[in-house]
């Protein structure tokens, strides 16, 4: 049940959202509700065309709602005004896309660099200094830290984009398939940054994966299918996984 | 390094027929104006090549070739002024030229005085030169118009407006437009423009110091209102602007530039507006953190700026490498400081303008695009 005071840093409330008008209409994601709490790494689950990365496009404040809420951070995000929504983006998300999508031009450090000094004015140095540390931490410290995206692996240009969502401390991190185009040992790695992030700084992360792999690593699992969020058997089987205890998710039943 | 000139240098495949289109309008901007220069600076020549800091024409001379026949007796006039260090006359004017096979050329008699102070008489003639062209009827013209005007050595012999002339010596690149230059004696030049005894074309003085020409110029333009007087300069621009504006020689070559800087604009527009594109990924991402657009957009802008600055740091040895092209093609091209400057201008403007239309393909950048 979701709390009452609303006071999870990220809750859904019957987002509604539908594609086209009349006969074309089709409804992507109908009557989501959910809660994601803070240091938590939730994973949001489903078939293809389930509505999933709609949902996250929802939650993150990229794509309008046709009816519904998002709190976040206490902040009803589709009230907002387009500018307050970016400047809520710019303080508080974080996003990792399917494609790495890193400037071919740029080295890993100055993509990093760019978004400390175009994102929040921070001194030259003083960026140059955190994307250090993030790239480090990254395990792509020295030499890797000065190479364009052409010289490096899927997988250290995948955590390249973790860095680039991370690097400015979000509170709220999306994260849309970043496994899909990595093998599974650079996958899982990539999943471990995920939770860490959750766990250490208390951020709020939410994951949109289709690999069951992914499951004994998250605190919260949401499956949805139709647009609906529903009760799943084999992630049942999943939830005493070798690694943690998932605790999944059985649709919310909200009062209308 | 900027993020801006990083994404140039190793992206410069891409971005190469921006920076080179840039090159090309800075070039012909340059080339053509300077062309226009040399080419015009050649009707203002026997100013510029003389030492006169006055001239006194008939009224409203529109160009020093255009000059009408005055009384010599204006000399006086010049000679009055008490800045004026001394005077003299000098006749200028178009003649036809006949070659011994019967056929005619348009030339361009200039006849001055020819001692060693002489105003008038331009610094291509020699002491040597000047002595030959004190005998009558005789002329020197420049070694490059030998074979226009039919001459084949010294002595040859031809005739203007119908009266004998002998070729005594050659002069060395003095360049024509519309006639070969022929000079000669005041006296030999009289005979040949059929002029009276008394008549000249306009009368040359010389100030105590260069500066004082303006006074003079200003105080005789207000006593005397059936003549023209004018300082080298002004003469020189007046001769030159007439030129430009009279013939169709100057709209063809502006012309010429103007399309120029069109196609440059176009594919360095088009340039920067497909790398952008190309990135309209990695700007969406952007966006999704919530960076705002107008980060974006200077990155374009400096972009823009870069190719035009280093567009114009090609162009610049290539006009100079040009302009000694057309030299050696016996073209004159002047290239002064502030003709380079304006080109250069005119490109980084023009190179901001194509930053500023492709900066619509930013419209493009979709965060929620990412997400499908």
């Amino acid at each position: 049940m979701l709390d009452e005071n609303l006071s999870s840093p990220l809750i859904g409330l019957h987002l509604r959202r539908q594609f086209g008008e009349g006969e074309m209409r089709s409804v992507a994601v109908n009557d989501v509700s959910l809660e994601i709490g803070a240091g938590q790494m939730a994973l949001l689950m489903g078939p293809s065309g389930s509505g999933k990365t709609t949902l996250l496009a929802l939650l993150s404040g990229l794509l309008r709602p046709t009816s519904g809420q998002v709190i976040a951070l206490g902040e009803d995000l589709w009230a907002l005004s387009e500018q307050a929504r970016e400047n809520f983006r710019l303080r508080y998300c974080g996003f990792i896309f399917q494609g790495y999508n890193l400037f071919a031009a740029l080295t890993a450090q100055q993509q990093l660099e760019m978004i400390l000094k175009w994102g929040q004015g921070v001194s030259s140095a003083e960026a140059r200094r955190r994307a250090s540390e993030m790239l480090e931490l990254l395990g792509l410290g020295g030499r890797k830290a000065h190479l364009r995206p052409s010289e490096l692996s899927g997988g250290e240009k995948q955590r390249v984009a973790i860095g680039r969502a991370l690097i400015k401390n979000p509170r709220l991190l999306f994260a849309d398939e970043p496994t899909s185009a990595l093998e599974w040992s650079h996958g899982e790695q990539v999943i471990e940054l995920l939770r860490n992030a959750a766990h250490e700084t208390g951020a709020t992360v939410l994951c949109v994966a289709h690999d069951a792999r992914i499951v004994p690593y998250a605190d919260k699992v949401f499956y949805m299918e139709d647009g609906q969020l529903q009760d799943n058997d084999e992630l049942n089987a999943l939830r005493d996984g070798p690694l943690s205890n998932p605790v999944l998710q059985t649709p919310l039943q909200l009062p209308r | 390094m900027s993020y801006a000139l990083s994404t140039l240098w190793y992206e410069r495949q891409r971005y190469l027929p921006g920076v080179l289109a840039v090159g090309f309008s800075a070039l012909l901007v340059a080339l053509q104006c300077g062309l226009l220069l040399g080419l015009f600076s050649v009707s203002s020549m026997p100013i510029d090549r003389g030492n006169a800091d006055i001239w006194l024409g008939g009224p409203g001379v529109l160009s020093v070739d255009l000059g009408t026949p005055i009384p010599e007796s204006y000399l006086a006039r010049l000679a009055a002024q008490p800045e004026i260090e001394r005077c003299e006359v000098f006749i200028q004017g178009f003649g036809k030229w006949s070659k011994s096979n019967g056929a005619s050329e348009l030339c361009m008699i200039i006849g001055s005085r020819l001692g060693k102070e002489a105003l008038g008489a331009i610094n291509a003639l020699t002491a040597e030169h000047r002595a030959l062209i004190t005998e009558p009827g005789t002329v020197i013209i420049d070694r490059s118009d030998m074979e226009r005007l039919g001459v084949k050595q010294v002595n040859d012999m031809a005739e203007i407006n119908m009266r004998r002339v002998r070729v005594v010596g050659f002069t060395t690149g003095v360049k024509s437009l519309a006639g070969p230059y022929v000079f000669c004696s005041i006296n030999t030049a009289r005979v040949l423009m059929h002029y009276q005894r008394d008549q000249v074309t306009y009368v040359l003085g010389k100030t105590r110091t260069p500066e004082q020409a303006r006074a003079v110029v200003a105080r005789m333009q207000e006593e005397y209102k059936n003549v023209s007087v004018r300082t080298r300069a002004q003469f020189s621009f007046d001769s030159q602007w007439h030129w430009l504006t009279k013939t169709k020689a100057g709209i063809a070559l502006g012309y010429a530039a103007a399309l120029g800087l069109l196609v440059g604009a176009v594919v360095t527009s088009q340039t920067l507006y497909a790398a952008t594109a190309a990135s309209l990924k990695e700007f969406a991402v952007l966006r999704a953190l919530g960076i705002p657009r107008w980060r974006m957009q200077s990155l374009v802008m400096t972009q823009a700026f870069w190719i035009g600055i280093i567009g114009v740091a090609l162009a610049i040895p290539a006009v100079y490498g040009a302009a000694q092209l057309a030299d050696y093609l016996t073209v004159q091209v002047l290239l002064p400081w502030w003709l380079l400057a304006a080109a250069v201008g005119i490109t980084l403007v023009m190179a901001l303008g194509s930053g500023l239309a492709a900066l619509r393909s930013l419209s493009y950048v979709e965060p929620a695009a990412l997400l499908r």
